[in-house]
């Protein structure tokens, strides 16, 4: 294998969903669900995704499968950019990335039985001869703990964490090299969530897989990934190696969502830093830094000037004006202008009133 | 064909006798809570006056066209007065049924409580003859008097807070109506200060904007402030949160949990918690009660169920999640199998197929809750020994009562008074 060569390459991946347009159809207002990321995913590793609700993670994951088209950007899979490429090109890519989606109850066809489910996809793109296609799928369900009987049933007579055993079947029929997992186990119990996860990994190991995994959970999210993105508002926050970054955080966001998951442990009373209102609307996100309207180390460069997306240390990468060197040693002067600005802003609101 | 008779498959005439049961059942149930009844027959003694909910052996049941499902069985525990009461378990395993038979609000009139006791230490009652305090028992209470308790005295927060706020009136409106309904003799004014004042206490920076808005203006975290505000208006002693946290983000239940831990310090009231997150009740409850499959296996002080974890399950439950604070690779303990359908439950312990310390004894009989500490029970065979032993030290609380068949009790219960009425006639 070619280790210097990575399976994922995203660069400067841009989605925006128009949300207001004139009368003749020009837009005029976007939502910038994902805005300017980019990452390197190695083969046979795991990214984790993480972020509240609504701050485009699987608008990400989809973006990344091609299920919206990019506005601009590259995905690199495997030397090319499939970002541009036609629908008919892009079939030859589609059995190599898979997608697993997080609702087991409603991305299951309920007329289909799951013998059907599972050989679909096989069929359609001829991955075995016809002939071995029914030992073929029960090998796949096998792999993924499903009994060879449940051939025949229909998605309804399942609970749960079975229909998510087969989604994943689904998913790896096809002999994908990269799954994305939008949510595999939140909408599960926990001791469902266990198998799952375990299956997950073990599937990995056996089958030589990479994973975008993208989840809210970040105990799971630690437990199963190697690199870690930390999303706020469409923005890729912080991004490094698993380890490095729950060992040292440097994000201001990413120290509030570590510190806000529960412990189950009634002697651990942690440091929490209580995040302060909500997350603003993504369709009007704030000036400068998006987070700055909630960060506990706001200062006046946050409010005026978007920060860059630097390396703090090796293969850490940060978008905080915290760790720019260059910015902090400039204080006063950003003082000044957004002292400047305010004073601007308020002649002009007095002007209005007149 | 064969195969899919021993599964849930029921032929046509089985299912025609079922709901033709059902139709009966349901119609006995709807027809006691409709009756009027002395104040007297309704109100039991506490056996605690400390307590300000205790349930005791309560059984609710689901007649579905498949069968009766127990979704509730036999559970009993208390809730003290200024204490969170944590009840933990998988989806189905009747928390939610439990709080809402607090409540009485199962869905009716499928959804039926059908024994024991559920007793409410309300303020406005007495004390008996013997000095004992005397508590409402929210089973036998007829619908027209819960509406007294009902939101006053216990109030309940749920899961989703965009389906239980109505989508068509404003914050205020909604807000208003609770006020109104447990203050009848405030103006109008009057009102509207006290609602503003409830969104202030629960955080809401701009409480006369907030007042003005329509429910799918907030955001989520705000919604569920909205919420919370609505079940503090009159001003209640037992909050019931059903999952409150449970549709939000990381970053706001954080600031819920905050929200809910400083007001039952600064308002005086108990918190029953209802959630599957063992992180949340680690936080912020003081007594746990675990719960499968309709029965609590095990119940004890947050820090003897964490720390000194008993019954298998809950061992397994607390191994099978993996932690933000320590950094393991190896493969996570999973509880093999799924929770056992609620159509027919065995008569042994429910838990005897998935678990890893099963013994003989365990295809045996239900096992009984034993106590192995003061505050700490379980329901395993594997401790019959170390309770034996602790028996004698803690006898009092230690005795149970012998049960009732299923769904006779109550039945019981209302013909005896009926021949005393008779009687006194």
């Amino acid at each position: 294998m070619n280790n210097e060569q990575p399976l994922l390459e995203v660069r400067g991946l841009k989605k925006y969903f128009v949300i207001d347009k004139t009368v003749f159809g020009r837009p005029t207002k976007y939502l910038k669900a994902v805005d300017n990321i980019s990452f390197t995913l190695p083969r046979g590793k795991t990214l984790g995704v993480v972020g509240e609700s609504g701050c485009g993670k699987t608008t990400l994951g989809r973006t990344i499968i091609r299920l919206y088209d990019t506005d601009g950007g590259e995905i690199i899979f495997e030397g090319t950019d499939i970002s541009k490429i036609k629908r008919k090109k892009m079939i030859k890519y589609r059995t190599d990335i898979q997608f697993v989606f997080q609702d087991p109850y409603s991305s299951l066809p309920p007329r289909m039985t799951v013998g059907a489910i599972i050989s679909e996809a096989v069929r359609v793109h001829k991955i075995v001869p016809k002939h071995e296609i029914h030992e073929y799928v029960l090998d796949i369900m096998k792999k993924c703990g499903l009994q060879p009987q449940y051939y025949d049933r229909y998605p309804h007579e399942f609970s749960g964490g079975q229909r998510q055993r087969i989604c994943i079947a689904r998913a790896l029929a096809v002999k994908p090299k990269l799954v994305i997992c939008d949510e595999p186990v939140s909408a599960l119990d926990v001791s469902i969530q266990a198998q799952i996860i375990n299956l997950l990994k073990e599937l990995q190991d056996t089958m030589g897989l990479t994973y975008v995994f993208i989840s809210h959970d970040l105990s799971v999210v630690k437990y199963i990934t190697n690199q870690i993105m930390v999303m706020y508002l469409g923005n890729s926050m912080e991004f490094g190696d698993t380890a490095q970054i729950f060992e040292n955080p440097l994000h201001p966001y990413t120290k509030a969502l570590f510190s806000a998951v529960p412990v189950p442990d009634p002697d651990m009373k942690m440091n929490r830093i209580i995040l302060e209102g909500d997350i603003p609307s993504p369709a009007n996100p704030p000036k400068g830094c998006k987070f700055h309207t909630r960060c506990s180390e706001c200062m006046s460069a946050c409010k005026l000037k978007e920060p860059d997306y630097i390396e703090a240390s090796p293969n850490h990468f940060v978008k905080c004006h915290l760790y720019n060197k260059e910015v902090m040693d400039n204080m006063a002067e950003y003082d000044a202008m957004y002292e400047e600005e305010v004073r601007n802003e308020q002649a002009n609101a007095q002007k209005k009133k007149k | 064909m064969k195969e899919k008779n021993k599964g849930n498959y029921i032929s046509l005439r089985e299912s025609r006798k079922i709901i033709k049961e059902n139709v009966r059942q349901m119609k006995y149930y709807e027809s006691l809570k409709r009756r009027k009844l002395d104040i007297s027959e309704y109100t039991v003694p506490m056996k605690n006056p400390d307590n300000i909910v205790e349930i005791e052996d309560l059984e609710t049941c689901f007649f579905t066209d498949t069968g009766t499902v127990k979704s509730v069985h036999g559970v009993s525990f208390d809730v003290p007065k200024n204490k969170v009461v944590g009840v933990v378990g998988e989806s189905g395993c009747g928390k939610s049924v439990t709080s809402l038979s607090i409540m009485q609000l199962v869905q009716a009139p499928q959804g039926q409580v059908v024994g024991g006791q559920i007793r409410f230490n309300s303020s406005e009652l007495g004390y008996d003859d013997k000095g004992r305090k005397l508590a409402y028992d929210i089973v036998r209470t007829p619908t027209q008097e819960m509406y007294n308790i009902r939101g006053k005295d216990i109030s309940m927060i749920f899961q989703d807070p965009m389906t239980s706020l109505n989508p068509v009136f404003t914050i205020g409106y909604q807000l208003d109506e609770v006020s109104f309904l447990h203050r009848p003799n405030l103006s109008k004014a009057e009102i509207k200060e006290y609602s503003i004042e409830m969104l202030k206490k629960v955080g809401i920076s701009m409480p006369e904007h907030t007042y003005k808005c329509y429910p799918h203006e907030l955001s989520g975290g705000m919604r569920q402030r909205v919420m919370i505000a609505m079940a503090l208006a009159g001003d209640p002693k037992l909050i019931i949160a059903d999952e409150p946290t449970t549709a939000l983000d990381v970053t706001i239940q954080a600031q819920i949990l905050e929200l809910l831990r400083e007001l039952q310090r600064t308002q005086g009231c108990s918190i029953m918690l209802i959630t599957h997150d063992l992180g949340v009740i680690a936080e912020m409850a003081d007594e746990v009660v675990i719960m499968y499959a309709g029965r609590v296996i095990e119940k004890g002080t947050v820090h003897e169920i964490f720390h000194n974890p008993l019954h298998p399950y809950n061992i397994g439950l607390q191994k099978s999640k993996p932690l933000i604070t320590s950094s393991v690779s190896e493969p996570l303990y999973s509880i093999p199998g799924q929770v056992p359908n609620p159509i027919n439950l065995p008569d042994h312990c429910y838990f005897m197929n998935r678990c890893n310390r099963c013994m003989e004894r365990c295809a045996g009989a239900y096992p009984e809750m034993r106590q192995v500490s003061p505050t700490h029970s379980v329901a395993c065979h594997l401790y019959a020994d170390v309770a034996a032993e602790n028996k004698p030290q803690s006898a009092s609380g230690g005795s149970k009562k012998k049960k009732t068949p299923f769904a006779k009790n109550r039945v019981k219960y209302i013909e005896e008074r009926r021949i005393e009425q008779r009687g006194a006639k």
